[in-house]
């Protein structure tokens, strides 16, 4: 399990490369990932099925990123699409098409509509994420600034 | 006060450049307006599609304004959002004339990305490690570190000869197929399909998944559904050229072959 956390953030990382996440942030991504893949295990473990576990594991991630932005004054979108990669149902766009291409028509209509339950799943964890208001994690982030005396007002932490 | 023209020019621009790298439409839009107003514009209006920004500035005055931008989608760099997030707020502050903000944009615009020898290992590191989580033993990562640079080869290559994007998706998801098939029929005892996920993780629409969404919940309907389309679409040029490469597979071994 923590191997696979470790790997996790090492992945994420990877990939945030990809999308040139500022130097600066990509302890934070690698965090980011590997707590949404935590929570993602740790709930498949207690079997609450993918669909719920993607859920938590992409709310989870959301809050985390907005707190991350607010703490570290860097757009929340860094933190959120390095975090999101982890859950994204990469294994059943392939299983859906290769059902399909193997005539298992049922399996692949299951497969299919699994993938699009996560994806939704997905949607609904970072809507809730975003949900809660945006004074909180200012909140949050002047509470750091105090602590770093004397930084700029925080126009937008989103 | 400023000329209407350079506020205008600036600050679209600016919008522009975020646009262009990925970031939301409120994102955009607030920049645009805060960078407007920290410069003295008194009435503007801005419009931010995903793929176009209109804005006009001053509109009752002799030197009115008004600008139209087409932005074509572009790969996503999330170091040019934060730099340009990190100008509109020092912009705010009045700490950054028209000048020196025009110097930084250059310089945004100009800042080189990674070169193709980070890139592209670094894509295969997290091919490897996505085929490790999703179920392969090491052994399999191995030639998903593989199949993953070569990936991120063709991608660059593709880019840079623009060829369109749902081509490279189709294209680059069967190549991947058809490497990761190839390994298996000549007898290495990998498990294929997890070799292959993993190979082909860096083409999934996490990204324009999480900005739609996020587009969507800001209100911005429009802007919001032509990125879903465009993740679904990617979804669907993926499944294609997945499904597309075991079926000449299939062909070829005239289904003699175990896949």
């Amino acid at each position: 399990m923590i191997i696979e956390i470790i790997i996790a953030m090492g992945s994420v990382l990877a990939f945030g490369v990809s999308f040139h996440i500022p130097k600066s942030e990509y302890l934070y991504c690698a965090i980011n990932g590997g707590l949404g893949w935590a929570v993602y295990r740790l709930c498949m473990n207690c079997s609450f099925g993918a669909a719920a576990s993607s859920l938590w594991a992409a709310l989870v991630l959301t809050l985390a990123a907005r707190i991350l932005s607010a703490v570290r004054k860097m757009p929340s979108t860094v933190f959120l699409i390095a975090g999101i990669f982890s859950l994204v149902p990469g294994s059943g766009i392939y299983y859906t098409s290769y059902y399909l291409i193997m005539n298992e028509l049922p399996q692949s209509l299951a497969k299919g509509i699994d993938t699009f339950k996560i994806a939704g799943t997905i949607v609904l964890g970072i809507v809730f994420g975003l949900a809660l208001p945006q004074n909180w994690f200012n909140y949050l982030g002047r509470i750091t600034e105090q602590r770093h005396a004397g930084k700029e007002e925080n126009r937008d932490g989103t | 006060m400023l000329e209407s023209k350079k506020i205008l020019d600036l600050s679209v621009s600016m919008g522009e450049e975020l646009l262009k790298n990925g970031a939301e439409i409120y994102r955009v839009q607030e920049t645009v307006e805060h960078v407007m107003q920290a410069y003295g514009a008194e009435d503007y209006n801005v419009f931010v599609l995903t793929n176009g920004i209109f804005a006009t500035v001053n509109e009752n005055r002799e030197d009115a304004g008004s600008m139209v931008r087409n932005v074509p989608i572009g790969t996503v760099n999330l170091e040019k959002i934060a730099a340009l997030n990190q100008l509109s707020r020092e912009i705010c502050q009045g700490t950054c004339s028209v000048r020196e903000a025009n110097e930084r944009l250059e310089q945004c615009r100009k800042s080189s990305v990674l070169p193709k020898r980070i890139l592209i290992p670094a894509c295969g590191v997290g091919s490897a490690g996505f085929c490790y989580l999703l179920g392969g033993k090491p052994f399999d990562s191995l030639f998903s570190f593989f199949l993953g640079m070569l990936l991120q080869w063709f991608l660059l290559a593709a880019e840079e000869r623009h060829v369109s994007k749902f081509l490279t998706d189709i294209l680059g998801s069967a190549m991947v197929t058809i490497g990761g098939l190839v390994l298996y029929v000549i007898g290495l005892g990998i498990q294929f399909d997890r070799v292959i996920i993993g190979g082909i993780i860096l083409l999934m629409p996490g990204v324009a998944l999480v900005t739609a969404i996020r587009d969507l919940f800001n209100g911005d309907y429009l802007s919001g559904g032509i990125r879903l389309m465009d993740a679904l679409l990617t979804g669907m040029c993926i499944a294609i050229g997945v499904g597309a490469a075991i079926k000449a597979f299939q062909l070829m071994g005239g289904g003699m072959l175990p896949l």
